[in-house]
């Protein structure tokens, strides 16, 4: 199985500019990336993201032994959206250096009990994960063929300039 | 064969990744005619090495005042001119892969999805709209190119031609008014001051030029100064290419006639 995420330019500079922002209580900022699903093969993926959207304060649970927590507002924010447009949901987050980013110990053992619950109501979506550096990316997604989770083969923004974040 | 790390120290200028964001990105030519067979060579100098080319014509011998890289003994072999497109990219780049599609990108839409850059090289309004559509419904910039020679009584004919980049989540053609109701009618019923398609090599050579120059901005970032869509007019008789007037005059806000909520593929729902 592959699949491949291409951002609209907006949509990645919305997540970068909602997840630089300092929180009250948070050390890093999360947000959702909604996307729709093409086909490029019966095995090959492509992930459409068209829209952001920001988790909001109040949905953040002080938890200092993780970067950032959300609480299950914030989930079922995201599962009514799904409901409500039909969109796939990706969990995103900053890490804030250059080159490649890696997934934490954290974002590894809780990302699949996230993604199973966004494939309860939205099965015929894809839903995952992605992180993103200053220059780079790495994601992690289930498509409706595969409830696995499985790497993302390329990330590319749309914008100007186009960015090649992963390939 | 191998080249050198310096092949391309002529063109450093466009920044130190420029050439590994050249070689990555896939790049699809709709259309391998005069403008098309113009972009692929441009592109096949300057590095890039991932083309999807998709036109099911074969070279005749009223092509030959412009096809780049046709000859008369592939007008004798009626040969496909995304063959010819090849020959001349893996002759400039033996290490580039060119998936051929002899035939209308419509009928391998699936193949057009994985480009990162496409080149709409197509004749005719309602052509240009269907690929723009496609484009958008899958996050793709598009770079269309095309001219037109207008006769009018008494004057001498005046080429006019035009670069557009539209890039999703943008104004689209139709926003920018290049495309509109009385283009496309117009085309319906067949409308036209000097026969099928009038073309010349040296204004698709200008056309092309600029919209290579277009894309490989949009891939390195070389200028930093690209920033929003590009309607550019070609004037034949004084040689110039000025932005179209209209971009001064757009609605603001999204473009309503591609939602981009509306992108992947259909869905297929029972009621």
């Amino acid at each position: 199985m592959k699949a491949d995420i291409r951002l609209l330019g907006s949509v990645y500079a919305a997540a970068i500019a909602d997840l630089s922002r300092p929180h009250p209580v948070a050390a890093e900022r999360v947000g959702f990336i909604s996307v729709a699903l093409g086909k490029l093969s019966p095995n090959h993926f492509l992930l459409l993201g068209h829209g952001y959207t920001a988790v909001p304060d109040a949905h953040y649970l002080d938890y200092p032994r993780a970067g950032a927590c959300i609480g299950p507002d914030a989930i079922r924010a995201a599962m009514q959206r799904i409901l409500d447009t039909g969109a796939g949901q990706l969990h995103v987050h900053l890490h804030d250096h250059s080159g490649r980013p890696r997934p934490s110990r954290t974002d590894l053992r809780d990302m699949p009990a996230l993604v199973k619950s966004l494939n309860v109501v939205g099965p015929a979506c894809a839903h995952g994960a992605i992180i993103l550096s200053s220059d780079r990316a790495w994601a992690q997604v289930t498509v409706p063929d595969s409830r696995q989770l499985f790497d993302a083969s390329a990330v590319t923004v749309v914008g100007f300039p186009l960015l090649f974040l992963n390939r | 064969m191998n080249f050198s790390p310096d092949s391309f120290s002529r063109q450093s200028f466009l920044g130190p990744n420029s050439q590994a964001q050249i070689e990555n990105c896939v790049v699809g030519v709709a259309g391998l005619g005069g403008g098309g067979s113009h972009i692929v060579q441009q592109l096949a100098h300057l590095g890039f090495l991932k083309f999807v080319l998709f036109d099911r014509d074969r070279i005749e011998a009223s092509n030959l005042n412009r096809l780049i890289g046709g000859t008369a003994e592939d007008v004798s072999n009626h040969r496909l001119k995304i063959e010819i497109a090849q020959r001349l990219i893996v002759g400039i780049r033996p290490a580039a892969e060119v998936e051929m599609i002899a035939d209308i990108w419509q009928n391998c839409a699936d193949v057009l999805k994985r480009c990162d850059v496409i080149f709409g090289c197509v004749d005719g309004f309602d052509q240009r709209r269907q690929l723009e559509s496609t484009a958008r419904r899958y996050l793709i910039p598009l770079i269309d190119i095309g001219m037109d020679v207008l006769v009018v009584e008494g004057s001498p004919p005046e080429i006019s031609g035009q670069v557009i980049l539209s890039m999703p989540g943008e104004p689209c053609m139709t926003c920018m008014g290049f495309l509109n109701d009385h283009s496309l009618a117009r085309e319906a019923a067949r409308y036209g001051d000097a026969g099928i398609n009038p073309q010349v090599v040296w204004s698709n050579g200008v056309l092309a030029s600029t919209a290579v120059g277009l894309a490989v901005d949009l891939v390195t970032d070389w200028s930093k100064s690209l920033r929003k869509r590009a309607y550019l007019c070609y004037r034949g008789s004084t040689g110039t290419l000025t932005p179209h007037v209209r971009l001064d005059y757009l609605p603001p806000g999204p473009c309503p006639h591609h939602p981009t909520d509306g992108v992947g593929d259909p869905h297929l729902r029972l009621l």
